[in-house]
């Protein structure tokens, strides 16, 4: 592996949460990345996040690492997740509480419930 | 004859010639995302597919959007901005 991809494979695995997306949880530098970021900022996960435009190693080796084209990525328990559609849809049918309790990560299933009926 | 064809056509043509679609629409939301990060000025950057196929009907959320990806090709996905997928099987 690149160092940059040693770099991601051990911030996926030291972190139970970890979101790759342009900007920071803060303060998004890009709508997708901010969606994914707010849905889980809303819910109450606790997450790394990693600023894919302060460094362009992890931004090209992240799409590799994950034979994923695109930013946002996200990682539970080591395992990528998806992008924002993934994560948008998921959100609304109720598979990322799933994922989230067999992954033993705490999330406010009110805020995921409140995503749901202001989407409904 | 030669004339390049948009990336509105490309993508379709490539859907439709990798996939069997009950249902294929391509859509360029470029203009919603005008002045945006991401908007590089050409007006084919951000699109929208609703693709059915029962092919996916048995594959994961990731699963499906690889295919696509891999239907598309590397060239064409590393134009792209952004693309929102609707996959059904």
């Amino acid at each position: 592996m690149t160092d940059a991809k040693t770099q991601i494979d051990e911030t996926v695995k030291a972190n139970d949460v970890v979101l790759y997306m342009k900007g920071t949880k803060d303060a998004p530098q890009c709508g997708f990345s901010s969606r994914v970021a707010g849905v889980l900022n809303f819910m109450g996960v606790e997450f790394a996040d990693v600023n894919v435009l302060a460094d362009e190693a992890i931004r090209n080796g992240i799409k590799e690492y994950s034979d994923w084209p695109t930013i946002p990525q996200l990682y539970v328990k080591g395992e990528f997740v998806g992008g924002c559609d993934i994560i948008t849809e998921m959100t609304l049918s109720g598979e990322l509480d799933t994922l989230f309790e067999e992954n033993n990560v705490t999330y406010s299933k009110d805020a995921a419930e409140k995503i749901r009926e202001a989407n409904a | 004859m030669g004339r390049k064809m948009n990336k509105t056509d490309e993508i379709r043509a490539k859907l439709a010639g990798a996939f069997n679609p009950r249902a294929l629409e391509v859509l360029n939301e470029s203009h919603q995302h005008q002045g945006h990060a991401g908007d590089d000025g050409s007006g084919e950057s951000h699109f929208r597919v609703r693709l059915e196929d029962p092919v996916f009907a048995d594959m994961s959320r990731v699963a499906r959007h690889r295919a696509v990806h891999a239907a598309l090709g590397a060239d064409l996905m590393a134009q792209i901005h952004a693309l929102a997928l609707e996959i059904s099987g």
